[in-house]
């Protein structure tokens, strides 16, 4: 009875607090919405106050012309997503390599190869535009994916994250192992990854969104517009047709909305590998 | 157990370590130290004419207006990482409650994350639109009659930035939250629950200090990760009007790309790390003051 | 049981590999299926050309900022009709700084660019600067001079020429004529600042603006005015304090601010305004721009218009018209790269273009500058089906008979650069006219130091 009364009286707090969150939420995503909208009116109602959610004409001109144009949002995303899954796998892969050896085998000169990673992430990117530009015009990959998916396997904070992760696994575990006669190899692949999975997915999906909208070096080391990525490919798109508003929108969506797409089918997995992995500084 | 087999498998820390650091080589160390030595030169792209110049680029950072005018620009713009740390946390603790729809809250405060920041950049910038943008539609139908000019005047550009900035990261820092408050007890979250001053108070005196590892990670990864990016702000204002949005990561872009002086975007650069290393150094002396592992 | 142990560490490192040369493969097939110049893969191909086997043609690569469907693409294509054994491909980059440094950067990494089009004098210089740009003077069988007069000179680097200017480029306010007629205002010929201030405050309606202006020609009062008081003083100090730049600050300013005829700058910045649309929709009535207006009033989809448009020349500062220099004469600046395997090839095509190839870009508002070019023909092909939607009279005469000389722009871009943002600042007020003038000169002082 207790419990029950108590219940009942959360309701009306709760669906006080659900309504006030979800009031704020809508804040957040108007940007979208405002966008969709745009991207199917005509030039003259853009700027209506107030704002007409549903257009009087709605129009897929501009959405046909991004998508089936000269220069298709779909090659865009082709290449994106070959760059971002190579290196989101890649980078997660050779992260929990490396953080395992810096996390579990005290081996010489370790403090001091760690101390030089640590450094490493602090440096800027734009320190190394220019001699990386360098680099790869020398080694041939100069416009190229290999140009973002070669860099885009290291990742520093990845090793760091790890690294972390895996000096929280007891000691135990892997003496005991030892003692079976397993070596460093079979407790990485048969303890410690298994062991990792929540924490490799959060870097998989951080990993993965940082490739997604990386658009610095993208605009650096890629002439060709068919290599172009999605964030590169919009820019262009917008620089060649400042014409108007609406066809600026609708390449806007073209570059979010399948991105949303996504996460809204995955929302439940992306989010709960966040949430369960132990981000714990 | 065999010692001989017990040195072969310390031996195995290169092996595993080995990929990453030459990746870490290649991509990173290698190229640091050249950037570090044409930081000495007048190096300019697709000029064969290059020589030592010793410290003249420095000193001509030390006394550029525009390297100090980008540097307080870049201060304003790490503003939005405590801000959004803060909002983010305040939405963690709400989520964390019972409510209703709970899945599709923490989706929707998300869900500016894992947008390209880029394509964002250009919706905001229409919402600003000062004289016919939705936002100051708004704020004029609710009867203030001058609403600012966001992106368009030389002193709320970066702010507006800002703002941007802020929408973007909540989502992230929100997650990250949810996730440390999973490991506060219950009973504690159940006291916090109360509202009004004692829930306010287990908030302040209780929560915040448990989860304050967790803040302290978002604090330092996210001025980084900020302190390096320009992509929105060379979408949107290409660091105008004037050059009040130029912040230190475009202005070495803008040297480097735009106007091919390397070894002065090099100075620059040079600077900006310097700029994080205090930054990084001063939060983890700082840090003892106030995260309680 | 160890073993065990490395062989799956090793299985798992070659997959990695492999993955790794998988998508290496990829990435270059990409670059070559693109075939715009991608990879490290063309270099094979480019030496085969090199070697000249009969019966392979040599292909030509030209980088150009006009999108190949306003008549670059309809340009080569005759050109590849009629000459098998050169074949053509046009290479599109934006006109701006990151489409700039994708040609520079395509350049300097030895990509095929044969023939590349300069858009300003101070990109040439840094092209020329770097040694990618050819010394036409090697060959004696086309006279520069004689064929575009005296405008091409200004192109000139040092007494010679590293490419031929081929357009007339013409810049011009562009007028709605029967907004001008409502209000009866003739057609000027001739006018100043101040008088194009009146006729915007006459031609302002309700809330809207009486002149706007594209942010590329925005600047050229100053540099009208520069480029004949020159851009520095006797003693090799900044100029910029020049007191014309003073009264175009002034006039830009009353117009935004007191007569609220064109936008705050501030405004017009940041949310990228699309000028061409809010002009040919009819919103305001006058627009600072150049030829290429004609590639969006042509284009009666997507920019529906009911009136007819007038031409005046840009207004000048001064009082007086007799220093009065305007921007144009002729542009589009096509160079050779000196390092191109095909500079023979890639001559005989830029004659063939420079004397009349180049018509399909009439549509575009392009001209072509050659004195043997078929100039009716252009314009015919320029006005298309809508000539009637021009005043005919001013239109000739701001592309042909107007005589007033012309300067082109080859002002560094850092300088370009410190003044825009420092006037932007007065514009939107944060600092007075004074502040303006005095950090422009301090600004332009110290490029000039570090420059040397």
């Amino acid at each position: 009875m207790e419990i029950h009364r108590r219940l009942s009286r959360d309701v009306p707090k709760r669906l006080a607090a659900t309504i006030v969150m979800l009031a704020l939420a809508i804040v957040m995503v108007i940007p979208f919405l405002w966008m969709i909208s745009t991207s199917l009116k005509t030039p003259a109602e853009v700027f209506e106050y107030p704002i007409r959610w549903f257009p009087a004409h709605p129009t897929w001109a501009h959405h046909l012309k991004v998508w089936t144009g000269p220069k298709s949002f779909g090659t865009y995303y082709l290449n994106s997503l070959k760059i971002s899954i190579i290196g989101m796998v890649g980078a997660t892969f050779l992260s929990a390599f490396a953080a395992y050896g810096f996390a579990r085998i005290a081996f010489k000169g370790r403090n001091a190869l760690f101390l030089i990673y640590l450094s490493m992430m602090m440096v800027p990117p734009q320190v190394l535009f220019v001699p990386k530009f360098i680099l790869f015009e020398w080694a041939g990959i100069y416009n190229t994916h290999l140009a973002l998916i070669l860099p885009g396997l290291f990742t520093i904070f990845g090793v760091f994250m790890l690294r972390q992760f895996f000096l929280t696994i007891p000691h135990e575990i892997s003496e005991s192992a030892f003692i079976d006669g397993a070596g460093h190899f079979r407790i990485f692949f048969r303890l410690v990854l298994p062991l990792a999975k929540p924490a490799l997915a959060t870097l998989a999906i951080i990993d993965f969104s940082w490739q997604w909208n990386d658009y610095e070096n993208a605009l650096v080391f890629l002439i060709d517009e068919r290599l172009y990525t999605v964030p590169l490919g919009l820019q262009n798109f917008i620089l060649e047709n400042t014409v108007d508003y609406n066809g600026m929108m609708a390449a806007a969506s073209a570059g979010i909305l399948p991105m949303i797409a996504v996460f809204a089918i995955g929302q439940r997995y992306i989010i709960q590998g966040l949430t369960n992995s132990a981000v714990k500084g | 157990m065999n010692n001989h087999w017990m040195r072969r498998q310390r031996l195995l820390g290169y092996v595993f370590v080995g990929p990453s650091m030459i990746g870490v080589l290649l991509f990173f160390l290698i190229p640091a130290i050249y950037s570090f030595a044409l930081m000495f030169t007048n190096y300019k792209f697709m000029n064969p004419k290059a020589g030592f110049v010793g410290f003249d680029n420095i000193a001509r950072l030390l006394r550029d207006p525009l390297f100090y005018l980008s540097l307080k620009n870049t201060v304003i713009f790490l503003l939005a990482v405590p801000v959004s740390i803060a909002l983010g946390f305040v939405v963690a603790v709400i989520l964390n409650r019972r409510l209703y729809l709970k899945r599709l809250l923490r989706g929707l405060y998300f869900m500016p994350y894992i947008t390209s920041g880029v394509a964002v950049a250009f919706v905001w910038m229409l919402l600003f639109h000062p004289k016919q943008g939705p936002i100051n539609g708004f704020l004029r139908s609710v009867g203030i009659a001058h609403p600012p000019g966001w992106l368009s005047t030389t002193t709320s550009s970066m702010y507006a930035i800002d703002i941007i900035w802020v929408w973007f990261l909540l989502g992230y820092n929100m997650i990250i939250y949810l996730a440390a408050l999973q490991e506060v007890s219950p009973e504690l979250l159940e006291a916090a629950k109360i509202d009004g001053a004692k829930g306010w108070q287990t908030l302040r005196k209780i929560i915040w200090p448990l989860v304050s590892p967790t803040t302290f990670l978002l604090l330092v990864t996210g001025l980084i990760m900020t302190i390096k990016t320009f992509g929105i702000i060379q979408a949107i204002t290409q660091g105008g009007p004037g050059n009040s949005t130029t912040i230190l990561s475009l202005y070495v872009y803008q040297n480097a790309f735009r106007y091919y002086d390397m070894g002065y975007a090099a100075t620059i650069s040079w600077a900006l790390f310097a700029i994080i290393l205090v930054i990084t150094l001063l939060q983890w002396l700082g840090q003892k003051k106030w995260v309680h592992y | 049981m160890r073993k065990k142990g490395w062989f799956a560490g090793m299985a798992a490192l070659a997959l990695v590999a492999g993955t790794l040369a998988g998508c290496s493969g990829k990435g270059n097939n990409g670059g070559e299926a693109g075939g715009s110049g991608g990879a490290k893969s063309p270099s094979a191909s480019a030496s085969a050309n090199a070697s000249g086997k009969a019966g392979e043609p040599v292909k030509l690569k030209m980088w150009g900022g006009v999108p190949p469907e306003a008549g670059p693409q309809a340009v080569v294509d005759a050109w590849n009709k009629d000459h098998p054994d050169v074949q053509v491909e046009y290479v599109r980059y934006v006109n701006d700084d990151e489409g700039n440094l994708k040609l520079d950067t395509a350049m300097m990494t030895g990509q095929d660019v044969d023939l590349f089009v300069n858009y300003s004098m101070s990109q040439t210089a840094k092209r020329k600067e770097s040694g990618f740009t050819l010394d036409l003077s090697a060959f004696t069988d086309y006279d520069v001079d004689a064929k575009m007069g005296p405008d091409a000179a200004g192109w000139k680097i040092d007494g010679k020429y590293y490419g031929i200017p081929t357009t007339k480029s013409s810049f011009f306010v562009a007028l709605n004529k029967d907004k001008l007629d409502a209000a009866n205002l003739p057609v000027p010929k001739d006018w100043t600042w101040d008088e194009l201030r009146e006729y915007a405050k006459k031609l302002k309606a309700g809330d809207g603006y009486g002149f706007i202006q594209h942010t590329e020609p925005f600047v050229d009062p100053i540099d009208s005015v520069l480029s004949q008081d020159g851009y520095t003083k006797a003693d090799g100090t900044s100029n910029l304090d020049d007191p014309l730049v003073r009264k175009w600050l002034e006039t830009l300013n009353g117009m935004m601010k007191e007569d609220k005829t064109t936008p705050p700058l501030g405004e017009q910045l940041t949310s990228k305004m699309p000028v061409e649309q809010i002009f040919l929709s009819g919103e305001a009535p006058m627009l600072n721009i150049g030829a290429w207006l004609l590639r969006s009033s042509n284009n009666f989809t997507d920019y529906p218009r009911d009136f007819k448009i007038a031409f005046a020349p840009v207004p000048r500062l001064a009082g007086s018209a007799d220093k009065y220099v305007t921007r144009g004469g002729i542009g589009d600046y096509i160079s050779i790269n000196a390092k191109s395997k095909h500079t023979d090839a890639a001559w005989s095509f830029l004659k063939w273009y420079a004397d009349g190839g180049m018509a399909p870009l009439a549509a575009g508002g392009r001209l072509p500058a050659s004195k043997d070019a078929d100039q009716e023909a252009a314009l015919k092909s320029l006005l298309g089906d809508k000539a009637d939607t021009y005043d005919r009279d001013s239109l000739m005469y701001v592309m042909f008979d107007n005589k007033t000389p012309t300067y082109v722009r080859s002002v560094p871009q850092e300088v370009m650069d410190l003044r825009s943002q420092e006037y932007e600042k007065y514009f939107l007020g944060s600092q007075t006219m004074d502040q303006t003038i005095s950090a422009m000169v301090s600004r332009h002082n110290e490029f000039l130091k570090t420059a040397k």
